[in-house]
Protein backbone atom coordinates (compact mmCIF):
# COMPACT_ATOMS: atom_id res chain seq x y z
CA UNK A 1 0.00 0.00 0.00
CA UNK A 2 2.44 2.49 0.94
CA UNK A 3 4.82 1.31 -1.48
CA UNK A 4 1.91 1.98 -4.06
CA UNK A 5 1.56 5.73 -1.98
CA UNK A 6 5.48 6.56 -2.65
CA UNK A 7 5.94 5.10 -6.53
CA UNK A 8 3.12 7.28 -7.01
CA UNK A 9 4.67 10.72 -5.61
CA UNK A 10 7.85 9.51 -6.65
CA UNK A 11 6.44 9.57 -10.26
CA UNK A 12 4.33 12.72 -10.03
CA UNK A 13 7.92 14.17 -8.53
CA UNK A 14 9.56 13.45 -11.69
CA UNK A 15 6.92 15.30 -14.12
CA UNK A 16 8.53 19.15 -13.67
CA UNK A 17 12.05 17.63 -14.42
CA UNK A 18 11.33 16.14 -18.13
CA UNK A 19 9.56 19.30 -18.73
CA UNK A 20 11.96 21.80 -20.64
CA UNK A 21 13.74 25.11 -18.87
CA UNK A 22 11.68 26.96 -16.61
CA UNK A 23 11.25 30.41 -17.85
CA UNK A 24 11.81 32.35 -14.69
CA UNK A 25 9.19 33.70 -12.43
CA UNK A 26 9.77 37.15 -13.20
CA UNK A 27 10.12 36.95 -16.84
CA UNK A 28 6.28 35.81 -17.35
CA UNK A 29 6.14 39.46 -15.83
CA UNK A 30 7.59 40.56 -19.33
CA UNK A 31 5.95 37.53 -21.65
CA UNK A 32 2.42 38.60 -20.67
CA UNK A 33 3.15 42.33 -20.93
CA UNK A 34 4.20 41.23 -24.45
CA UNK A 35 1.48 41.38 -26.46
CA UNK A 36 -0.26 44.69 -25.51
CA UNK A 37 3.30 46.65 -25.37
CA UNK A 38 3.59 45.19 -28.87
CA UNK A 39 0.38 46.85 -30.00
CA UNK A 40 0.39 50.26 -28.18
CA UNK A 41 4.42 50.45 -29.65
CA UNK A 42 3.78 49.15 -33.11
CA UNK A 43 -0.27 51.14 -33.70
CA UNK A 44 0.18 53.97 -31.80
CA UNK A 45 3.90 54.94 -30.24
CA UNK A 46 5.97 54.13 -33.30
CA UNK A 47 3.50 55.87 -35.52
CA UNK A 48 3.51 58.71 -33.55
CA UNK A 49 7.48 58.91 -33.78
CA UNK A 50 7.43 57.76 -37.50
CA UNK A 51 4.99 61.13 -38.18
CA UNK A 52 7.56 63.26 -36.24
CA UNK A 53 10.13 61.94 -38.87
CA UNK A 54 8.40 62.66 -41.95
CA UNK A 55 7.18 65.88 -40.62
CA UNK A 56 10.53 67.41 -42.16
CA UNK A 57 10.39 65.49 -44.81
CA UNK A 58 7.95 66.11 -48.70
CA UNK A 59 6.18 63.01 -49.20
CA UNK A 60 3.30 62.10 -51.33
CA UNK A 61 0.53 59.69 -49.73
CA UNK A 62 0.81 57.17 -52.36
CA UNK A 63 4.26 57.73 -54.15
CA UNK A 64 7.48 56.59 -52.59
CA UNK A 65 8.56 60.04 -53.13
CA UNK A 66 10.17 61.34 -49.84
CA UNK A 67 13.01 64.29 -49.58
CA UNK A 68 14.17 65.67 -46.93
CA UNK A 69 12.95 69.58 -46.35
CA UNK A 70 14.48 69.96 -42.86
CA UNK A 71 11.84 72.57 -41.55
CA UNK A 72 10.60 73.78 -44.44
CA UNK A 73 6.90 72.19 -43.54
CA UNK A 74 6.94 74.30 -40.59
CA UNK A 75 8.11 77.28 -41.99
CA UNK A 76 5.07 77.00 -44.94
CA UNK A 77 3.01 76.87 -41.97
CA UNK A 78 4.12 80.31 -40.70
CA UNK A 79 2.71 82.18 -43.73
CA UNK A 80 -0.56 80.02 -44.43
CA UNK A 81 -2.47 82.70 -43.49
CA UNK A 82 -5.46 81.31 -45.42
CA UNK A 83 -4.76 77.80 -44.13
CA UNK A 84 -3.09 77.38 -40.69
CA UNK A 85 -3.66 80.74 -39.55
CA UNK A 86 -7.20 80.94 -40.08
CA UNK A 87 -8.39 76.82 -39.00
CA UNK A 88 -6.48 77.47 -36.07
CA UNK A 89 -8.78 80.87 -34.83
CA UNK A 90 -11.89 78.45 -36.91
CA UNK A 91 -10.43 75.50 -34.52
CA UNK A 92 -10.19 77.98 -31.57
CA UNK A 93 -13.60 78.99 -31.49
CA UNK A 94 -14.95 75.78 -32.15
CA UNK A 95 -12.95 74.18 -28.76
CA UNK A 96 -13.97 77.67 -26.62
CA UNK A 97 -17.23 77.81 -27.83
CA UNK A 98 -18.68 74.05 -27.55
CA UNK A 99 -16.16 73.61 -24.08
CA UNK A 100 -18.28 77.01 -22.94
CA UNK A 101 -21.60 75.50 -23.76
CA UNK A 102 -21.09 72.22 -22.77
CA UNK A 103 -19.92 73.21 -19.02
CA UNK A 104 -22.81 75.53 -18.58
CA UNK A 105 -25.64 73.25 -19.93
CA UNK A 106 -23.79 70.14 -18.34
CA UNK A 107 -23.04 71.33 -14.73
CA UNK A 108 -26.87 72.89 -15.21
CA UNK A 109 -28.46 69.68 -15.68
CA UNK A 110 -26.42 67.87 -13.28
CA UNK A 111 -27.68 70.16 -10.74
CA UNK A 112 -31.23 69.66 -11.51
CA UNK A 113 -30.19 65.54 -11.83
CA UNK A 114 -29.32 66.00 -8.69
CA UNK A 115 -31.78 66.76 -6.89
CA UNK A 116 -35.10 64.29 -6.08
CA UNK A 117 -37.69 63.80 -8.28
CA UNK A 118 -40.00 61.60 -9.62
CA UNK A 119 -38.78 59.22 -12.64
CA UNK A 120 -35.05 60.86 -11.83
CA UNK A 121 -33.14 57.57 -12.92
CA UNK A 122 -35.01 57.59 -16.37
CA UNK A 123 -34.01 61.31 -16.82
CA UNK A 124 -30.64 60.42 -16.13
CA UNK A 125 -30.26 57.45 -18.50
CA UNK A 126 -32.14 59.91 -21.07
CA UNK A 127 -29.64 62.48 -20.25
CA UNK A 128 -26.62 60.51 -21.20
CA UNK A 129 -28.41 59.01 -25.00
CA UNK A 130 -26.97 62.00 -26.68
CA UNK A 131 -23.24 60.58 -25.83
CA UNK A 132 -23.73 56.91 -26.82
CA UNK A 133 -25.35 57.76 -30.03
CA UNK A 134 -22.54 57.05 -32.35
CA UNK A 135 -21.11 59.27 -34.31
CA UNK A 136 -22.93 58.63 -37.48
CA UNK A 137 -26.00 58.62 -36.47
CA UNK A 138 -25.76 62.06 -34.52
CA UNK A 139 -24.78 63.47 -37.72
CA UNK A 140 -27.66 62.87 -39.54
CA UNK A 141 -29.95 62.90 -37.29
CA UNK A 142 -29.12 66.26 -36.77
CA UNK A 143 -28.75 67.36 -40.18
CA UNK A 144 -32.42 65.86 -40.79
CA UNK A 145 -33.46 68.25 -37.65
CA UNK A 146 -31.40 71.16 -38.68
CA UNK A 147 -32.66 70.96 -42.17
CA UNK A 148 -33.35 73.94 -44.05
CA UNK A 149 -36.41 73.37 -46.21
CA UNK A 150 -38.37 70.65 -44.28
CA UNK A 151 -36.19 70.36 -40.30
CA UNK A 152 -38.02 70.32 -37.45
CA UNK A 153 -36.09 72.71 -35.68
CA UNK A 154 -36.73 75.24 -37.83
CA UNK A 155 -39.91 75.33 -38.27
CA UNK A 156 -40.83 74.94 -34.38
CA UNK A 157 -38.33 77.95 -34.10
CA UNK A 158 -40.31 80.03 -37.05
CA UNK A 159 -43.88 79.09 -35.64
CA UNK A 160 -43.10 80.55 -32.57
CA UNK A 161 -40.33 82.83 -31.31
CA UNK A 162 -38.37 83.60 -34.33
CA UNK A 163 -39.71 86.11 -36.74
CA UNK A 164 -36.74 85.76 -39.46
CA UNK A 165 -36.30 82.76 -41.56
CA UNK A 166 -33.54 80.62 -39.83
CA UNK A 167 -30.60 79.25 -42.20
CA UNK A 168 -28.70 76.77 -40.45
CA UNK A 169 -26.45 75.73 -43.57
CA UNK A 170 -24.77 78.65 -44.84
CA UNK A 171 -21.50 80.11 -44.69
CA UNK A 172 -22.24 82.59 -41.69
CA UNK A 173 -23.83 80.15 -39.48
CA UNK A 174 -22.73 76.90 -40.32
CA UNK A 175 -20.17 77.12 -37.31
CA UNK A 176 -23.20 78.27 -34.80
CA UNK A 177 -24.90 75.10 -35.92
CA UNK A 178 -21.91 73.07 -35.82
CA UNK A 179 -20.99 74.00 -32.14
CA UNK A 180 -24.39 73.26 -30.82
CA UNK A 181 -24.87 70.02 -32.38
CA UNK A 182 -21.48 69.38 -30.77
CA UNK A 183 -22.61 70.85 -27.21
CA UNK A 184 -25.52 68.50 -27.73
CA UNK A 185 -23.73 65.17 -28.25
CA UNK A 186 -20.85 65.49 -25.64
CA UNK A 187 -22.42 67.66 -23.10
CA UNK A 188 -23.28 64.66 -21.11
CA UNK A 189 -19.58 64.12 -20.47
CA UNK A 190 -19.77 67.05 -18.13
CA UNK A 191 -22.67 65.25 -16.65
CA UNK A 192 -21.28 62.45 -15.83
CA UNK A 193 -18.42 64.11 -14.15
CA UNK A 194 -20.04 66.57 -12.40
CA UNK A 195 -22.80 64.35 -10.85
CA UNK A 196 -20.81 62.12 -9.57
CA UNK A 197 -19.11 64.47 -7.41
CA UNK A 198 -22.29 66.38 -6.59
CA UNK A 199 -23.35 63.30 -5.04
CA UNK A 200 -20.58 63.04 -2.69
CA UNK A 201 -21.10 66.96 -1.10
CA UNK A 202 -21.87 66.13 2.26
CA UNK A 203 -25.69 66.68 3.13
CA UNK A 204 -24.33 68.53 6.59
CA UNK A 205 -23.38 71.18 4.50
CA UNK A 206 -26.51 72.33 2.44
CA UNK A 207 -28.07 72.06 6.36
CA UNK A 208 -25.92 74.61 7.41
CA UNK A 209 -25.73 76.83 5.16
CA UNK A 210 -30.06 76.77 5.31
CA UNK A 211 -29.68 77.45 9.23
CA UNK A 212 -27.39 80.33 8.15
CA UNK A 213 -30.82 81.19 6.14
CA UNK A 214 -28.66 80.77 2.84
CA UNK A 215 -31.37 80.38 -0.42
CA UNK A 216 -30.86 77.89 -3.19
CA UNK A 217 -28.79 80.17 -5.29
CA UNK A 218 -26.56 81.45 -2.46
CA UNK A 219 -26.29 77.35 -1.44
CA UNK A 220 -25.53 76.93 -5.05
CA UNK A 221 -22.82 79.51 -5.19
CA UNK A 222 -20.78 79.20 -1.80
CA UNK A 223 -21.73 74.98 -0.94
CA UNK A 224 -21.96 72.93 -4.58
CA UNK A 225 -19.58 74.99 -6.78
CA UNK A 226 -16.78 75.42 -4.71
CA UNK A 227 -17.05 71.61 -3.98
CA UNK A 228 -17.26 70.28 -7.51
CA UNK A 229 -14.38 72.64 -8.57
CA UNK A 230 -11.75 70.15 -8.26
CA UNK A 231 -13.16 68.17 -10.51
CA UNK A 232 -14.32 70.93 -12.95
CA UNK A 233 -11.07 71.33 -13.53
CA UNK A 234 -10.48 67.85 -14.95
CA UNK A 235 -13.52 67.99 -17.23
CA UNK A 236 -12.73 71.54 -19.01
CA UNK A 237 -9.00 70.27 -19.74
CA UNK A 238 -10.28 66.79 -21.21
CA UNK A 239 -13.06 68.40 -22.78
CA UNK A 240 -10.89 71.23 -24.61
CA UNK A 241 -8.29 68.64 -25.43
CA UNK A 242 -11.29 66.52 -26.87
CA UNK A 243 -12.75 69.58 -29.00
CA UNK A 244 -9.70 70.85 -30.48
CA UNK A 245 -8.72 67.96 -31.76
CA UNK A 246 -12.37 66.79 -32.69
CA UNK A 247 -12.49 65.25 -36.15
CA UNK A 248 -15.40 62.90 -36.93
CA UNK A 249 -18.33 64.82 -36.05
CA UNK A 250 -17.50 68.13 -38.17
CA UNK A 251 -16.13 66.07 -41.17
CA UNK A 252 -19.22 64.22 -40.87
CA UNK A 253 -21.56 67.17 -40.36
CA UNK A 254 -19.79 69.62 -42.92
CA UNK A 255 -16.20 69.58 -43.21
CA UNK A 256 -16.74 67.56 -46.25
CA UNK A 257 -19.28 69.21 -47.55
CA UNK A 258 -19.21 72.69 -49.32
CA UNK A 259 -19.27 74.70 -46.40
CA UNK A 260 -15.86 72.84 -45.49
CA UNK A 261 -14.19 75.75 -45.52
CA UNK A 262 -16.07 77.87 -42.65
CA UNK A 263 -15.68 75.24 -39.91
CA UNK A 264 -12.20 73.82 -40.92
CA UNK A 265 -10.14 73.02 -38.02
CA UNK A 266 -6.76 71.82 -37.75
CA UNK A 267 -7.83 68.43 -37.67
CA UNK A 268 -10.03 68.87 -40.91
CA UNK A 269 -7.10 70.60 -42.35
CA UNK A 270 -4.61 68.56 -41.20
CA UNK A 271 -7.06 66.04 -42.82
CA UNK A 272 -7.06 67.58 -45.77
CA UNK A 273 -3.57 68.45 -46.33
CA UNK A 274 -2.69 64.77 -45.86
CA UNK A 275 -5.74 62.88 -47.88
CA UNK A 276 -6.64 65.48 -50.14
CA UNK A 277 -3.46 66.99 -51.32
CA UNK A 278 -1.74 63.98 -50.51
CA UNK A 279 1.19 66.19 -48.81
CA UNK A 280 1.62 63.73 -46.33
CA UNK A 281 4.76 65.41 -44.91
CA UNK A 282 2.96 68.49 -44.00
CA UNK A 283 -0.18 66.56 -42.78
CA UNK A 284 2.65 65.05 -40.12
CA UNK A 285 3.85 68.26 -39.48
CA UNK A 286 0.38 69.46 -38.61
CA UNK A 287 -0.06 66.79 -36.31
CA UNK A 288 2.96 67.62 -34.67
CA UNK A 289 2.29 71.15 -34.09
CA UNK A 290 -0.78 70.21 -32.78
CA UNK A 291 0.29 67.96 -30.33
CA UNK A 292 3.21 70.92 -29.13
CA UNK A 293 -0.04 73.17 -29.13
CA UNK A 294 -2.30 70.62 -26.62
CA UNK A 295 1.22 69.91 -24.62
CA UNK A 296 1.78 74.15 -24.49
CA UNK A 297 -2.00 74.01 -23.21
CA UNK A 298 -1.54 71.80 -20.77
CA UNK A 299 1.13 72.99 -19.00
CA UNK A 300 -0.07 77.00 -19.07
CA UNK A 301 -3.56 75.70 -17.84
CA UNK A 302 -1.70 73.92 -14.54
CA UNK A 303 0.28 76.59 -14.12
CA UNK A 304 -2.98 79.45 -14.62
CA UNK A 305 -5.63 77.05 -12.15
CA UNK A 306 -3.77 74.40 -10.19
CA UNK A 307 -2.04 76.79 -8.21
CA UNK A 308 -4.45 77.32 -5.74
CA UNK A 309 -6.43 74.16 -5.81
CA UNK A 310 -5.79 71.27 -3.45
CA UNK A 311 -6.64 68.54 -5.83
CA UNK B 1 -44.51 76.81 1.65
CA UNK B 2 -45.02 78.94 -1.66
CA UNK B 3 -41.09 79.27 -2.19
CA UNK B 4 -41.00 75.39 -2.31
CA UNK B 5 -44.19 74.82 -4.53
CA UNK B 6 -42.59 77.34 -7.14
CA UNK B 7 -38.70 75.23 -6.28
CA UNK B 8 -40.51 71.56 -7.13
CA UNK B 9 -42.21 73.09 -10.10
CA UNK B 10 -39.28 75.00 -11.23
CA UNK B 11 -37.14 71.24 -10.77
CA UNK B 12 -39.89 69.57 -13.25
CA UNK B 13 -39.62 71.86 -15.94
CA UNK B 14 -36.10 71.77 -15.74
CA UNK B 15 -36.30 68.07 -15.84
CA UNK B 16 -39.27 68.61 -18.71
CA UNK B 17 -36.68 70.23 -20.36
CA UNK B 18 -34.00 67.89 -20.24
CA UNK B 19 -36.33 64.82 -21.57
CA UNK B 20 -37.59 67.17 -24.60
CA UNK B 21 -33.68 67.60 -25.28
CA UNK B 22 -32.18 64.69 -25.10
CA UNK B 23 -35.66 62.65 -26.11
CA UNK B 24 -36.49 64.67 -29.01
CA UNK B 25 -34.23 63.69 -31.23
CA UNK B 26 -34.61 59.94 -30.51
CA UNK B 27 -38.31 60.24 -30.91
CA UNK B 28 -37.91 62.18 -34.09
CA UNK B 29 -35.71 59.66 -35.76
CA UNK B 30 -38.13 57.06 -35.00
CA UNK B 31 -40.91 58.44 -35.58
CA UNK B 32 -39.21 59.94 -39.35
CA UNK B 33 -38.06 55.88 -39.84
CA UNK B 34 -41.87 55.17 -39.75
CA UNK B 35 -43.43 57.79 -41.26
CA UNK B 36 -44.70 57.54 -44.85
CA UNK B 37 -42.85 59.49 -47.23
CA UNK B 38 -45.47 61.90 -48.23
CA UNK B 39 -45.55 62.73 -44.57
CA UNK B 40 -41.61 63.55 -44.45
CA UNK B 41 -41.57 65.96 -46.71
CA UNK B 42 -44.31 67.52 -46.33
CA UNK B 43 -44.00 71.63 -45.13
CA UNK B 44 -45.66 71.46 -41.95
CA UNK B 45 -44.27 68.64 -40.12
CA UNK B 46 -46.96 65.68 -37.58
CA UNK B 47 -45.87 64.98 -34.60
CA UNK B 48 -47.63 61.73 -34.67
CA UNK B 49 -48.26 59.26 -37.39
CA UNK B 50 -51.15 57.01 -37.79
CA UNK B 51 -49.66 55.16 -40.62
CA UNK B 52 -46.50 53.77 -39.24
CA UNK B 53 -45.13 51.53 -41.60
CA UNK B 54 -42.28 49.84 -42.29
CA UNK B 55 -41.43 50.63 -45.73
CA UNK B 56 -37.75 52.19 -44.68
CA UNK B 57 -36.27 49.53 -43.21
CA UNK B 58 -37.58 47.10 -46.33
CA UNK B 59 -35.71 49.39 -48.82
CA UNK B 60 -32.91 49.71 -46.85
CA UNK B 61 -32.10 46.05 -46.55
CA UNK B 62 -33.51 45.36 -50.12
CA UNK B 63 -31.76 48.22 -52.18
CA UNK B 64 -28.76 48.88 -50.27
CA UNK B 65 -25.91 47.61 -48.94
CA UNK B 66 -26.59 47.97 -45.31
CA UNK B 67 -26.30 44.52 -44.42
CA UNK B 68 -23.20 44.25 -45.60
CA UNK B 69 -21.85 46.90 -43.91
CA UNK B 70 -23.80 45.40 -40.45
CA UNK B 71 -22.23 42.20 -41.04
CA UNK B 72 -18.92 44.22 -41.25
CA UNK B 73 -19.27 46.23 -38.46
CA UNK B 74 -20.40 43.55 -36.12
CA UNK B 75 -17.24 41.04 -37.47
CA UNK B 76 -14.91 43.92 -36.75
CA UNK B 77 -15.98 45.00 -33.58
CA UNK B 78 -16.55 41.64 -32.16
CA UNK B 79 -13.24 40.12 -32.96
CA UNK B 80 -11.72 43.60 -31.63
CA UNK B 81 -13.67 43.30 -27.95
CA UNK B 82 -12.45 39.08 -27.80
CA UNK B 83 -8.93 39.97 -28.67
CA UNK B 84 -8.77 43.09 -26.50
CA UNK B 85 -10.41 41.01 -23.45
CA UNK B 86 -7.79 38.46 -24.01
CA UNK B 87 -4.57 40.36 -24.62
CA UNK B 88 -5.63 42.79 -21.60
CA UNK B 89 -6.06 40.50 -19.20
CA UNK B 90 -3.27 38.82 -19.95
CA UNK B 91 -1.16 41.96 -19.71
CA UNK B 92 -3.35 42.99 -16.07
CA UNK B 93 -2.40 40.13 -14.85
CA UNK B 94 1.05 40.07 -15.52
CA UNK B 95 1.67 43.73 -13.86
CA UNK B 96 -0.28 42.67 -11.19
CA UNK B 97 1.03 39.31 -9.93
CA UNK B 98 4.59 39.50 -11.30
CA UNK B 99 7.31 41.81 -9.93
CA UNK B 100 9.68 43.28 -13.11
CA UNK B 101 12.00 46.09 -13.85
CA UNK B 102 9.92 48.90 -16.12
CA UNK B 103 6.61 47.57 -14.67
CA UNK B 104 5.14 51.06 -13.72
CA UNK B 105 6.54 52.61 -16.50
CA UNK B 106 4.65 50.50 -18.71
CA UNK B 107 1.34 51.64 -17.21
CA UNK B 108 2.57 54.91 -17.40
CA UNK B 109 3.46 55.04 -20.72
CA UNK B 110 -0.17 53.45 -21.40
CA UNK B 111 -1.97 56.42 -20.04
CA UNK B 112 0.27 58.73 -22.03
CA UNK B 113 -1.10 57.65 -25.38
CA UNK B 114 -4.47 59.07 -24.64
CA UNK B 115 -2.41 62.29 -25.49
CA UNK B 116 -2.56 61.54 -29.05
CA UNK B 117 -5.75 62.25 -31.08
CA UNK B 118 -6.77 59.92 -33.70
CA UNK B 119 -6.21 62.45 -35.95
CA UNK B 120 -2.74 63.19 -35.07
CA UNK B 121 -2.32 59.14 -35.51
CA UNK B 122 -4.00 58.26 -38.66
CA UNK B 123 -1.71 59.73 -41.46
CA UNK B 124 1.44 57.95 -40.22
CA UNK B 125 -0.75 55.04 -39.11
CA UNK B 126 -2.05 54.45 -42.83
CA UNK B 127 1.21 54.95 -44.28
CA UNK B 128 2.26 51.86 -41.85
CA UNK B 129 -0.66 49.79 -42.73
CA UNK B 130 0.09 50.17 -46.53
CA UNK B 131 3.36 49.17 -45.46
CA UNK B 132 2.92 45.80 -43.94
CA UNK B 133 -0.31 45.46 -46.78
CA UNK B 134 -3.02 45.41 -44.27
CA UNK B 135 -4.89 48.34 -46.73
CA UNK B 136 -8.27 47.33 -47.37
CA UNK B 137 -8.12 44.66 -44.58
CA UNK B 138 -10.49 44.16 -41.53
CA UNK B 139 -7.40 42.70 -39.79
CA UNK B 140 -5.72 46.13 -39.89
CA UNK B 141 -9.06 47.74 -38.30
CA UNK B 142 -9.54 45.01 -35.78
CA UNK B 143 -5.53 45.66 -34.79
CA UNK B 144 -6.11 49.32 -34.40
CA UNK B 145 -9.61 49.13 -32.32
CA UNK B 146 -7.82 47.03 -29.93
CA UNK B 147 -4.92 48.76 -29.39
CA UNK B 148 -7.46 52.31 -28.68
CA UNK B 149 -9.15 50.49 -26.22
CA UNK B 150 -5.98 48.71 -24.35
CA UNK B 151 -4.51 51.46 -22.18
CA UNK B 152 -8.06 51.62 -21.05
CA UNK B 153 -9.06 48.16 -20.41
CA UNK B 154 -5.24 47.08 -18.85
CA UNK B 155 -6.19 49.80 -16.38
CA UNK B 156 -9.67 48.63 -15.60
CA UNK B 157 -8.52 44.93 -15.30
CA UNK B 158 -5.75 46.00 -13.32
CA UNK B 159 -7.58 47.78 -10.51
CA UNK B 160 -9.78 45.28 -10.07
CA UNK B 161 -7.39 42.08 -10.02
CA UNK B 162 -5.10 44.31 -7.59
CA UNK B 163 -8.14 43.45 -5.47
CA UNK B 164 -8.16 40.01 -5.40
CA UNK B 165 -6.25 38.18 -2.96
CA UNK B 166 -3.66 36.21 -3.70
CA UNK B 167 -4.00 33.69 -1.50
CA UNK B 168 -7.42 32.20 -3.53
CA UNK B 169 -5.26 31.86 -6.57
CA UNK B 170 -2.63 29.90 -4.24
CA UNK B 171 -5.16 28.04 -3.05
CA UNK B 172 -6.55 26.76 -6.40
CA UNK B 173 -2.99 26.08 -6.93
CA UNK B 174 -2.12 24.25 -4.18
CA UNK B 175 -5.16 22.03 -4.95
CA UNK B 176 -3.73 20.76 -8.44
CA UNK B 177 -4.75 23.69 -10.59
CA UNK B 178 -1.94 24.81 -13.25
CA UNK B 179 -1.64 28.65 -13.32
CA UNK B 180 -3.53 29.47 -16.61
CA UNK B 181 -6.73 27.18 -14.81
CA UNK B 182 -6.19 29.06 -11.81
CA UNK B 183 -6.89 32.28 -13.74
CA UNK B 184 -9.35 31.46 -15.98
CA UNK B 185 -11.78 29.64 -13.51
CA UNK B 186 -10.62 31.97 -10.42
CA UNK B 187 -9.48 35.35 -11.09
CA UNK B 188 -12.09 36.15 -14.34
CA UNK B 189 -14.98 35.61 -13.30
CA UNK B 190 -14.19 37.49 -9.84
CA UNK B 191 -13.21 40.12 -12.08
CA UNK B 192 -16.02 39.63 -14.49
CA UNK B 193 -17.64 43.23 -13.91
CA UNK B 194 -14.22 44.59 -14.69
CA UNK B 195 -14.15 42.28 -18.17
CA UNK B 196 -17.85 43.27 -18.99
CA UNK B 197 -16.91 46.84 -18.86
CA UNK B 198 -13.87 46.33 -20.81
CA UNK B 199 -15.57 44.42 -23.58
CA UNK B 200 -18.37 46.90 -23.88
CA UNK B 201 -16.05 50.03 -24.12
CA UNK B 202 -14.14 48.43 -26.67
CA UNK B 203 -17.28 47.12 -28.73
CA UNK B 204 -18.23 50.81 -28.77
CA UNK B 205 -15.12 52.38 -29.91
CA UNK B 206 -14.69 50.08 -32.58
CA UNK B 207 -18.73 50.58 -33.30
CA UNK B 208 -18.76 54.14 -33.55
CA UNK B 209 -14.99 54.75 -35.80
CA UNK B 210 -15.25 56.59 -38.64
CA UNK B 211 -11.88 57.99 -39.16
CA UNK B 212 -9.66 54.49 -39.43
CA UNK B 213 -12.58 52.92 -41.29
CA UNK B 214 -12.63 55.75 -44.04
CA UNK B 215 -8.60 56.07 -44.69
CA UNK B 216 -7.92 51.69 -44.65
CA UNK B 217 -11.55 50.27 -46.16
CA UNK B 218 -11.87 51.59 -49.87
CA UNK B 219 -13.61 48.27 -51.29
CA UNK B 220 -17.47 48.75 -50.46
CA UNK B 221 -18.14 45.24 -49.56
CA UNK B 222 -16.17 45.67 -46.71
CA UNK B 223 -16.65 48.97 -45.31
CA UNK B 224 -18.64 49.02 -41.88
CA UNK B 225 -21.03 51.21 -40.70
CA UNK B 226 -20.20 54.86 -40.54
CA UNK B 227 -18.38 54.71 -43.38
CA UNK B 228 -20.97 52.91 -45.65
CA UNK B 229 -23.67 55.13 -44.35
CA UNK B 230 -21.99 58.20 -45.19
CA UNK B 231 -21.21 57.30 -48.76
CA UNK B 232 -25.01 56.20 -49.04
CA UNK B 233 -25.92 59.58 -47.64
CA UNK B 234 -23.90 61.14 -50.30
CA UNK B 235 -24.41 59.47 -53.09
CA UNK B 236 -28.30 59.84 -53.84
CA UNK B 237 -30.99 62.19 -53.31
CA UNK B 238 -31.68 61.91 -49.53
CA UNK B 239 -34.45 59.63 -48.69
CA UNK B 240 -34.78 60.30 -45.18
CA UNK B 241 -37.26 57.73 -44.26
CA UNK B 242 -34.33 55.06 -45.17
CA UNK B 243 -31.57 57.41 -43.43
CA UNK B 244 -33.59 57.73 -40.35
CA UNK B 245 -34.00 53.56 -40.88
CA UNK B 246 -30.29 53.18 -40.39
CA UNK B 247 -29.80 55.33 -37.66
CA UNK B 248 -32.01 53.44 -35.57
CA UNK B 249 -30.24 50.13 -37.07
CA UNK B 250 -26.93 51.57 -36.05
CA UNK B 251 -28.65 52.88 -32.83
CA UNK B 252 -29.35 49.38 -31.18
CA UNK B 253 -26.70 47.44 -30.45
CA UNK B 254 -24.73 50.78 -28.84
CA UNK B 255 -27.99 51.42 -27.11
CA UNK B 256 -27.86 47.48 -25.82
CA UNK B 257 -24.15 47.47 -25.00
CA UNK B 258 -24.50 51.30 -23.41
CA UNK B 259 -27.33 50.21 -21.12
CA UNK B 260 -25.46 47.33 -20.19
CA UNK B 261 -22.56 49.01 -18.97
CA UNK B 262 -24.09 52.24 -17.38
CA UNK B 263 -23.10 51.81 -13.71
CA UNK B 264 -19.16 51.13 -14.40
CA UNK B 265 -19.50 54.48 -16.41
CA UNK B 266 -18.83 56.22 -13.35
CA UNK B 267 -16.39 54.51 -11.53
CA UNK B 268 -13.90 54.25 -14.68
CA UNK B 269 -14.50 57.81 -15.49
CA UNK B 270 -11.30 58.19 -13.45
CA UNK B 271 -9.02 55.93 -15.82
CA UNK B 272 -10.60 57.44 -19.06
CA UNK B 273 -13.95 55.36 -19.76
CA UNK B 274 -14.83 58.20 -21.86
CA UNK B 275 -12.89 59.42 -24.64
CA UNK B 276 -14.10 61.72 -27.14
Amino acid sequence: MSMTTTAAYGERKALPALRPRRIPEHWWGYVLLAPAVALVVGIILYPVAYSFWISFHAKHAYMPIQNWVGLDNYIFFLTDYDGFWRSLWLGTIYAFGTVTLQIVVGVAAALVLNETFIGRGFVRGLTLFPYMLPTIVVVILMRWLFNDSIGVVKYLLESTIVTRAIVWFAPETIMVTMILVSTWTFFPFVVIGTLARMQTIDPELYAAAKVDGAGILRRLWHVTLPQIRSVLFVVVLLRFMFMFTKFDVIWLFAGAGGLGSYVRTLPIYTFVKSFGELQVGMGAALSTIMFMMLAAFVALYFRLFKRDENL
Amino acid sequence: MVAQIAQRTAIYLSAGVICLMCGFPLYWMVLTSLKPDAEIIQAVPTFFTWQAHLDAYQRLFTQTRFLTYFINSITVAGSATLLTILVAVLAAYGITRFRFRGREAVAGTMLFTYMFAPIMIVVPFYILMRSVGLVNSHLGLILSYTTFSLPFSMWMLRSFFQSIPLELEEAAMIDGASRPRAVALIIVPLALPGVIAVSIFTFIVAWNDYLFARVLIGADQLKTLPVGIQDLYESTVTDWGMVMAAGVMITIPALVFFVAVQRYLVSGWGAGAIKG
